[in-house]
C-alpha cells in the first residue's frame, strides 16, 4: 500500500507540478547527499539532545509518582486532583512562561517536553497501579511479603502494560513538542532546519528534514516496542 | 448521599489546592525577589484578563482559535469514525488501511506543516488540515479497536431478526463502539488544542497562540499569562464538554478511568 502510494507519487511528478513538490527518488537522493555532506547529522544530534532528556525526565517522574499515587492514598489525594484538572490544558502554552524563567535555550524546551510527557505517564501508571489484582496482593501478604516487596513484585509488574502504553503516548508527544518548539525558536535541530529551509526556498533540504523526522519518530517507537516485548515477555506482544 | 458528600469533599479539596497555588504565586510576586516582568502579580493578571474579556478584538482572537481547533477536530471525528468502523467491520479495508495507519502513526505529522503552508496557504486552511491529520490517528485507532470487539451474539441476533447490513452498522456496531469512539475523542481534542496553539505560535496573525507569543515579545508578561489562563480554561472546558456528551450518549456504561473520582 505504502509502496503503491510512493510509485503513484513518483509517476505524478513526471507531469507538470509546482516547484515545492519533489519526487520520492529526488528526496531520497538529497537525503543521502545531506547525510554524506554532514549537513543533517548535527541537527539530528541537537534534536535528540532535547527530546531524550525531556522524555526521560518527564516520563520517569510521571511513572514513579503515578505508581506511588496509585498505591498511597495520601499522595493520591494530594496529586490526583491537580493532575486530572490540568490534564486537558495544552502544555505548549507553558513554553512562553518557561522561556521567560529559564531563558530561550535548550533548558526551556527540555522542561516543556518533560511537562508534556509527565501527564500520560502519570495517568497510565496511576491506573495501572490501581488496577492491581487484590487477590495477588493478599496472597503476597499471606506468604509473608513486606510492603516494599509487594510494590516491587506485584504492583509494578501488574502496572507495566499500562506504563508502556503511557510511555508510547509520551514519546509521540515529545516529538510533537520538540519540533514545534524548534520551529518557534531555535538555532539548531530538525524543526529549525525544516523551517529555515522552507523560508529560504530550499525545498530539497526541507524534505530531507521531514524524512529525518519521520525516520526518528518511527525508529524510536519501534525501539520502545522492542523493549516492551523484552520486558513484558510473559504478555502477548501487542502492537 | 455519601456519593454527593464525597463529590463535595473532592471539589472542596480542588478549590483549596487552587487557592493555595494562587496564594504561593502572589507571595512570590510580592516578595520582590523577582522582577514583576518575570512573576507578575495575580491582580495584574486579573486586570489583563478583564481587559481581554472587555475587548471585542480579543474575543475574535479566541473565536479564531476555537474555530480552527473544532473545525479540524469535527472533520477528523467524522472521517475517523467512518474509517475506523469500516476497517473494523470489513476485512478488505482493514488489511489495506490498517498497515498504513499503524506504520505512519508514530511519525510526528507536525513536521509537514511547512509543506501544508505551501499547499493550502498560510491562513486557516493549513492549520485545520494539520489538526485534522493529527486528530485522525487516535480516533481511527480507538474506533478500529472498538469495532472489532463488538459482541458477536448481538450481530448474529440482529442479522437473525432480518436487520439489513447498514442497519446493523448503525444500530449495533456504532452504539457498541461508542465508548471507544469517545475515548478517541478525549485523546484527540487536547491534541487539537495543542496543534492550534502551536501553529498559531509558528505562523499566524490571529488566534490565542499568536496573542500569547506577541504579548511575550512585547514584554507584556501579565497579558501573556492572562492568555495562558484563557487557553487552559478553554482546554478544560472542551474536555468537560466531551465528557458530558459521552455521559449523555453512552448512558449505559459509566466512565471508569480518567476522572474516576
Amino acid at each position: 500500500m505504502l509502496a503503491a502510494v510512493l510509485v503513484l507519487w513518483e509517476f505524478a511528478t513526471w507531469f507538470e507540478h509546482p516547484e515545492f513538490i519533489l519526487s520520492p527518488s529526488e528526496i531520497a537522493r538529497h537525503f543521502v547527499e545531506a547525510v554524506w555532506s554532514g549537513e543533517l547529522l548535527p541537527h539530528v544530534g541537537a534534536s535528540l539532545g532535547r527530546a531524550l532528556p525531556g522524555f526521560a525526565l518527564g516520563s520517569l517522574i510521571g511513572v514513579v509518582l503515578g505508581l506511588l499515587a496509585g498505591v498511597a492514598r495520601s499522595l493520591d489525594q494530594l496529586l490526583s486532583p491537580v493532575v486530572f484538572l490540568t490534564y486537558p490544558v495544552p502544555k505548549i502554552v507553558f513554553l512562553p512562561i518557561v522561556m521567560l524563567w529559564v531563558g530561550i535555550g535548550d533548558v526551556s524546551k527540555i522542561l516543556v517536553i518533560a511537562l508534556a510527557c509527565f501527564y500520560p505517564c502519570f495517568i497510565n501508571a496511576y491506573y495501572g497501579a490501581r488496577g492491581t489484582s487484590r487477590i495477588m496482593v493478599w496472597s503476597g501478604l499471606n506468604m509473608g511479603a513486606r510492603q516494599g516487596q509487594i510494590f516491587r513484585k506485584v504492583v509494578v509488574p501488574g502496572a507495566l502494560p499500562l506504563v508502556f502504553a503511557g510511555l508510547r503516548v509520551a514519546l509521540a508527544l515529545s516529538f510533537i513538542l520538540l519540533f514545534s518548539t524548534e520551529m518557534i525558536n531555535a538555532r539548531s535541530g530538525l524543526g529549525f532546519l525544516i523551517r529555515q529551509s522552507e523560508s529560504s526556498l530550499r525545498f530539497d533540504l526541507m524534505y530531507v528534514g521531514i524524512v529525518a523526522v519521520a525516520v526518528l519518530g518511527y525508529a524510536s517507537d519501534q525501539l520502545l516496542l522492542v523493549i516492551r516485548r523484552r520486558v513484558l515477555a510473559w504478555q502477548e506482544a501487542g502492537r | 448521599m455519601s456519593a454527593w458528600w464525597l463529590g463535595l469533599a473532592s471539589g472542596f479539596r480542588r478549590v483549596a489546592l487552587l487557592a493555595l497555588g494562587v496564594a504561593v504565586w502572589e507571595a512570590a510576586a510580592r516578595s520582590g525577589l523577582w522582577s514583576p516582568l518575570i512573576v507578575p502579580s495575580i491582580t495584574r493578571i486579573g486586570q489583563e484578563l478583564w481587559w481581554l474579556a472587555s475587548r471585542p478584538e480579543s474575543l475574535i482572537e479566541a473565536w479564531a482559535s476555537i474555530q480552527r481547533a473544532l473545525g479540524g477536530f469535527a472533520l477528523a471525528a467524522v472521517v475517523g469514525v467512518a474509517l475506523g468502523v469500516l476497517m473494523g467491520r470489513s476485512a478488505l479495508a482493514g488489511s489495506v488501511l490498517g498497515p498504513v495507519f499503524s506504520s505512519t502513526y508514530p511519525i510526528p505529522k507536525i513536521a509537514l506543516f511547512p509543506v501544508f503552508i505551501y499547499l493550502f496557504g498560510i491562513g486557516s486552511l493549513s492549520k485545520v488540515v494539520l489538526i485534522f491529520l493529527e486528530c485522525l490517528y487516535p480516533i481511527v485507532v480507538t474506533t478500529h479497536a472498538g469495532s472489532r470487539t463488538v459482541n458477536r451474539v448481538l450481530l448474529w441476533s440482529a442479522a437473525n431478526m432480518g436487520v439489513s447490513r447498514a442497519g446493523i452498522l448503525w444500530r449495533v456496531v456504532v452504539p457498541a463502539t461508542a465508548p471507544f469512539i469517545f475515548a478517541g475523542f478525549r485523546i484527540a481534542l487536547p491534541i487539537a488544542m495543542i496543534v492550534v496553539i502551536i501553529t498559531e505560535m509558528i505562523s499566524s496573525a490571529d488566534g490565542l497562540g499568536y496573542l500569547a507569543m506577541y504579548s511575550l515579545a512585547s514584554f507584556k508578561t501579565d497579558r501573556m499569562l492572562a492568555v495562558v489562563v484563557v487557553i487552559a480554561c478553554l482546554g478544560v472546558a472542551l474536555d468537560r464538554l466531551v465528557v458530558r456528551l459521552r455521559d449523555r450518549l453512552v448512558f449505559w456504561e459509566r466512565l471508569e478511568s480518567y476522572y474516576a473520582e
